[in-house]
């Protein structure tokens, strides 16, 4: 249904359609036999009908009864209806898993549950589902325990904000914004899979620099382009390692690998693939322009209370505890 | 001693001279360093000593280039006396320019230049004098050193700058003044006789007494061994970046770009490819692989990320220049990182110091959690530490919504790197003050200690040249006791780690001093 926007329209509680003023219209169908007919033009066209489709199918139907039996369908959510984005036409298409198929609901569980489907798998709010259905705030409590309880929907916590729960159907995998993606579970970050993982890449880049020297005699160029490894390539070995149970995407990786480069361990440079389109990163480690500052070498370049040292009061270099201790 | 606080520059200025020149010395040059200007009067009674040592302390400082001296503006028959901060703090480098010359040129170059440190400012027979009397000493050999040979080597020292002219003193409006020389005569050493001298020397005179070029005085070029330490650091970060025999390529080039433009720029002039082509051919018997792989260690080197050369042109094959401001600066951005690193003890502040520095826009807690990987109890602990100790900084952009109830703000971190190099550059200072005041005052507290220590090694030495009976030996030994010898173990130990402090701070303090310089250049 790409392309096609959704109107939200409120589902009252619709009565029974009303007669209407001949069952048997002109070309002798009933309203049933029209309703077949709809529903296999629905099968048809699965991306919707508009209601010129409806015209040209059947022209002779009086335009209220068409109008009627779509009510009835969409009361029956067997039906949902849409506005076109360009043209602003009616659409009338099937209801890809109808809610209906549980058994004694009422309306006030369908609409939230409606409400919680639209949501997908980033889950809607309790607070958003009151003010979208308007419901008090006992009824909606009740109505969500029913709904646990017969495991349609359930609950999840968002990694983001620990006490805010948010709804979504119950065989749904939530959204990687509100678990956090590969590296939180139970929403934890899980510091320890990152660091070991961190470690991984760069050994690995580590030594393909290693073999890369082996070539000196060929010219620092070539030295330099072999040390090269693209993320692709380092997805694939260390998801053939088998650390991490999951599966590792190559956006997984680059995570890490940018971690690498944040600690100024490993460069990046992007070039253009010769088969597919688009960039490729590639990383290699580097050394430092300089090696450390040699003020960490001694006790005064990573003192704690540097600020406080000076020729009066109680943190003097005469006699600073940390000189006392030097051992190296 | 007057309870002067001096800032952590003027702190370890004080330090040097104190150490060099003694307590007298000390004390006028602490007073100038407080004041920028100070009068013979002010400085008396500042520091409350006699006319006498204040004048003879003067003459020392004058004499060893740390203080300079004007006509005072209000009233011009008074002299302002300035302390030269640079040269003060250039005091800690000697070791260093020694080590320097001896590996560029060799050791009668050394002598000399140790000599003129010495002295401060001498004519060219006075220098080349002492230095000859020096090595004869050091031989001992009954050949008298040929003065010819160290004029040569004086003559070699200026023609490569090391050694410049000092000002002269002229009359100007009945005033005299002390005026710098044009550039071309700064380094044009006279002609002399050496046959006076080496008279003098084989009669083994302590003074030169009378010489012709007497107004002709020298010092040493501090300037032109600061690019050379410089260098040093740049040709070390070339070799460990890419290889060895870069770094040799980029020894090269770095004296090309030396002899192109004399002055000191933000960017150098630029060099051509064919020039750099020439001067590694005739360098050839240092590296042939270098002439081999020539273009693609040139590309290697321009296409680093540091900067350390840049292709600014394409005529001639490629021209190329250094941007001074840009390597530099990722010097000191290596440097402040692994301060953060040390500092607070883990790898995730450094992602975080890092991320903040190269993103563009200012960073909040949110990405840096994510960008990091860190656990966001991390990310907000780590991010307020590092602003407590200046590594970030804070910015408060409030949200426009309701001017009603509590406003809420975000909360933005960025790094201002002038200011974060500032901090780490005090630091450094105060490292090199603490290492000098901490050995001196462990070499006083602990005098009597030493002293009966070397008594002990002496008598110990003596005994085992006469080859005394074993038990004497150790009955003398236990006159130590145990604990006395394990304190002045430590004393010892320390005050040796402590003597290669300031050297090795050195270092830091030249890579963070020049990237402001060139920073702030235009």
């Amino acid at each position: 249904m790409a392309g096609l926007a959704a109107v939200n329209i409120k589902k009252e509680k619709i009565d029974e359609p009303r007669p209407s003023v001949s069952t048997v219209n002109d070309d002798g169908r009933s309203e049933a036999e029209i309703e077949a007919r709809m529903l296999e033009l629905l099968h048809q066209f699965p991306k919707g009908i508009s209601n010129q489709i409806l015209d040209t199918d059947m022209p002779t139907v009086d335009k209220q009864i068409k109008v009627t039996i779509l009510n009835k369908l969409m009361s029956k959510e067997k039906v949902s209806m849409f506005k076109a984005a360009g043209t602003q036409e009616l659409f009338w298409c099937l209801k890809s898993h109808p809610t209906s198929r549980i058994k004694g609901a009422d309306n006030e569980e369908r609409v939230v549950l409606g409400l919680i489907e639209e949501a997908g798998n980033k889950g809607i709010w309790t607070k958003d589902i009151r003010i979208k259905s308007s419901l008090s705030q006992a009824t909606l409590n009740k109505v969500l325990k029913a709904l646990e309880g017969k495991k349609v929907i359930k609950s999840v916590s968002s990694v983001s904000a620990a006490k805010k729960k948010v709804y979504m159907l119950f065989n749904l995998q939530p959204d990687r914004s509100i678990t956090g993606g590969s590296w939180y579970s139970d929403n934890e970050f899980e510091s320890e899979l990152v660091d070991l993982l961190n470690h991984q890449c760069y050994r690995m880049l580590l030594q393909k620099a290693e073999v890369a020297k082996q070539k000196q005699n060929d010219g620092p160029f070539t030295v330099r382009n072999s040390s090269f490894l693209s993320s692709k390539e380092i997805c694939q070995v260390i998801s053939d390692l088998k650390i991490v149970k999951f599966n590792l995407t190559v956006e997984d990786i680059e995570t890490i690998l940018d971690t690498l480069v944040f600690e100024g361990k490993v460069e990046k440079s992007t070039t253009s693939d010769g088969n597919c389109d688009g960039q490729v990163k590639t990383y290699r480690t580097v050394e430092k322009p300089v090696s450390s500052a040699s003020i960490v070498r001694m006790p005064c370049g990573v003192c704690p209370v540097m600020k406080k040292c000076g020729n009066v009061g109680a943190i003097q270099p005469k006699d600073c505890n940390y000189y006392g201790e030097w051992d190296d | 001693m007057s309870s002067i606080v001096l800032s952590p520059f003027n702190q370890t200025c004080y330090q040097l001279i104190n150490k060099y020149f003694g307590e007298i010395v000390g004390e006028v040059a602490k007073f100038l360093l407080s004041r920028r200007y100070g009068t013979l009067f002010n400085i008396k009674t500042g520091t409350g000593m006699s006319l006498w040592d204040v004048k003879r302390a003067l003459a020392v400082l004058i004499h060893q280039n740390l203080v300079e001296f004007q006509a005072n503006e209000q009233n011009p028959n008074i002299v302002d006396y300035s302390i030269i901060y640079h040269n003060a703090y250039c005091l800690l480098r000697y070791a260093k320019y020694l080590y320097t010359i001896k590996r560029i040129f060799g050791s009668s170059e050394e002598v000399l230049i140790e000599i003129l440190l010495n002295i401060g400012q001498a004519s060219a027979s006075n220098v080349i004098f002492h230095s000859a009397n020096k090595l004869n000493k050091a031989i001992d050999d009954i050949k008298v050193i040929n003065p010819s040979d160290l004029y040569q080597s004086f003559q070699k020292l200026a023609a490569n700058n090391f050694i410049i002219r000092c000002p002269k003193i002229e009359i100007v409006e009945n005033m005299p003044k002390l005026l710098e020389f044009e550039e071309k005569d700064k380094f044009i050493v006279p002609q002399l006789e050496m046959e006076p001298i080496a008279k003098l020397l084989r009669e083994k005179a302590t003074q030169i007494g009378e010489h012709s070029d007497s107004e002709i005085i020298w010092r040493v070029n501090h300037q032109r061994f600061e690019v050379e330490l410089r260098n040093v650091i740049l040709v070390n970060a070339a070799a460990r970046r890419v290889d060895e025999t870069t770094g040799k390529l980029y020894h090269l080039i770095l004296k090309l770009w030396r002899e192109a433009n004399p002055t000191e720029a933000r960017v150098s002039n630029a060099v051509s490819y064919t020039l750099v082509k020439d001067a590694v051919r005739k360098n050839d018997g240092g590296s042939p692989m270098l002439m081999e792989h020539f273009d693609q260690y040139l590309r290697v080197l321009y296409e680093d990320s540091t900067g350390l050369i840049s292709r600014v042109g394409d005529s001639g094959g490629g021209q190329f220049a250094v941007n001074y401001a840009d390597v530099f600066e990722n010097f000191a951005c290596s440097i402040l990182d692994s301060v953060v690193l040390e500092r607070f003890g883990s790898k995730k502040a450094l992602r975080i110091f890092r991320l903040t520095r190269m993103q563009k826009f200012m960073t909040d807690q949110d990405q840096m959690q994510k960008l990091a990987m860190v656990s966001p109890k991390d990310a907000k602990t780590l991010s307020y530490k590092l602003m407590k100790e200046g590594f970030l900084q804070l910015h408060e952009q409030k949200k426009a919504t309701s001017n009603v109830g509590p406003v809420k703000s975000f909360n933005l971190f960025y790094v201002n790197l002038p200011e974060v190099v500032r901090g780490v550059l005090e630091t450094s200072y105060k490292c090199v003050s603490n290492a000098l005041e901490r050995q001196a005052h462990d070499l006083t507290v602990n005098k009597c200690l030493l002293e009966r220590h070397a008594d002990f090694e002496n008598i110990l030495e003596q005994l085992r040249g006469e080859d005394a009976p074993d038990n004497e030996i150790a009955e003398f030994s236990d006159s130590m006791t145990v604990a006395d010898k394990e304190l002045v173990a430590k004393v010892l130990k320390l005050c040796d780690r402590l003597k290669l402090v300031p050297i090795q701070a050195d270092e830091t303090i030249l890579i963070l001093e020049n990237y402001l310089k060139f920073h702030s250049m235009p």
